[in-house]
């Protein structure tokens, strides 16, 4: 077996001593290649590697917490350049109305703020059919209101702070702040 | 001062008084929907006229299509805006040009309830913000039986410095009080005196 080993290890050293038939234009056509761009292709292999080597940089504490304050600054002076937050701008609040109006048919909220039309804003009637609620979007302001009930009565919400009638119905009063 | 700032007023509301009907301009189409041709007419009068005074016409507006929703009869719906259209005058002359349209629309509401022009002036000139929640509070506490100087006093006393939540806060406290039986004036005196100790550095109700 080792003579066999020995005798194939005397074949492949004959083989690589054999003179290699090279391309005669294979010299010109690599020296085409580097004039064209090797320098370039060496440049940023060698920054590449420059910036992935690692390295060991001695910095005092003093100096570590003053770069630390440094960018610290550099990223509250970006934010103060492009603020997002601008001064406060009242936006609706959402107000809730409820009223009992056992055994009704159909309730409505009519206010200042539906233009005083009862098909505005219908109330929904809770399982029980007495409580009657809806929710309504308002902007800062004082609004006047009622309930209408079945289309023809009008009904002050007893939650809520009555106003003086020029109508003789009665009107409630709600305030969102703002 | 204050006497001579009320008499000015007078021209305004001697204006709006005696407007024809004939001088309306531009009709608000929700008010042409929802009114006769000669109460339109009378209103629309009325809201030009407060639109020329530079007054927030919103307000008078509402009040119309009020007073059509709850089928008032025509007179009565005329006397009704003309009579805010006058509130907000004196509103905005006693609290100043710059008031917002929601802070005249709650000072009409004081004025209508009893307090006096004087106690809106004091008011502006206590608070740095927003009076609407302040004036709609002290419109509040009178309709609730609140005496119109005491409710005046509490609230100028908290305008200084307490914020509006604090100031709707009072107002339900006093509400609820009276509620349960306190005497009105009583219930808003120890409300705010509560109120003021709970907001340190403010000074003392007048």
């Amino acid at each position: 077996m080792f003579d066999r080993d020995e005798d194939v290890l005397d074949r492949v050293i004959d083989q690589l001593r054999q003179p290699v038939e090279m391309d005669p234009t294979l010299d010109t056509a690599i020296m085409t290649r580097v004039a064209a761009g090797g320098d370039r292709v060496g440049r940023l292999a060698a920054v590449w590697e420059w910036a992935w080597r690692p390295r060991e940089i001695s910095v005092s504490p003093l100096a570590g917490l003053g770069l630390a304050a440094a960018l610290v600054g550099i990223v509250v002076w970006l934010a103060g350049r492009n603020p997002r937050v601008g001064p406060p701008v009242a936006g609706p609040s959402t107000v809730q109305f409820v009223v009992v109006a056992p055994g009704a048919a159909s309730v409505s909220l009519v206010g200042d703020f539906n233009d005083w039309d009862g098909a505005a804003t219908p109330m929904h009637a809770a399982r029980s059919g007495a409580l009657w609620s809806v929710t309504v979007p308002l902007t800062p302001g004082r609004y006047r209101y009622a309930f209408l009930v079945n289309g023809s009565r009008w009904v002050a919400d007893p939650a809520a702070p009555r106003v003086p009638d020029d109508f003789d119905a009665p009107s409630s009063v709600v305030t969102v702040g703002g | 001062m204050h006497a001579s700032r009320w008499i000015a007023t007078l021209p305004l509301a001697v204006g709006l008084l005696a407007l024809h009907p004939t001088t309306a301009a531009a009709q608000d189409p929700r008010l042409e929907r929802r009114l006769d041709s000669a109460t339109l007419q009378s209103v629309s009068a009325v809201i030009d006229s407060a639109r020329l005074q530079g007054l927030p016409v919103e307000a008078l507006v509402q009040r119309a299509l009020e007073g059509a929703a709850k089928h008032a009869a025509p007179a009565q719906i005329a006397a009704a805006v003309r009579r805010l259209a006058m509130e907000l005058a004196t509103a905005r002359q006693a609290l100043g040009p710059a008031s917002s349209p929601a802070e005249l629309d709650a000072a009409a509401s004081a004025l209508r309830a009893g307090v006096g022009p004087a106690d809106l002036t004091r008011l502006r000139h206590r608070r740095a913000q927003s009076l609407t929640v302040a004036l709609a509070t002290l419109a509040d506490l009178v309709a609730s039986g609140v005496p119109p100087d005491s409710a005046a006093a509490a609230v100028i006393a908290l305008a200084a410095s307490a914020g509006d939540d604090q100031i709707a806060d009072f107002r339900r406290a006093v509400e609820r009080d009276i509620a349960l039986g306190a005497p009105p004036a009583v219930a808003a005196a120890v409300r705010v005196d509560a109120a003021l100790r709970q907001t340190p550095g403010t000074p003392r109700r007048p």
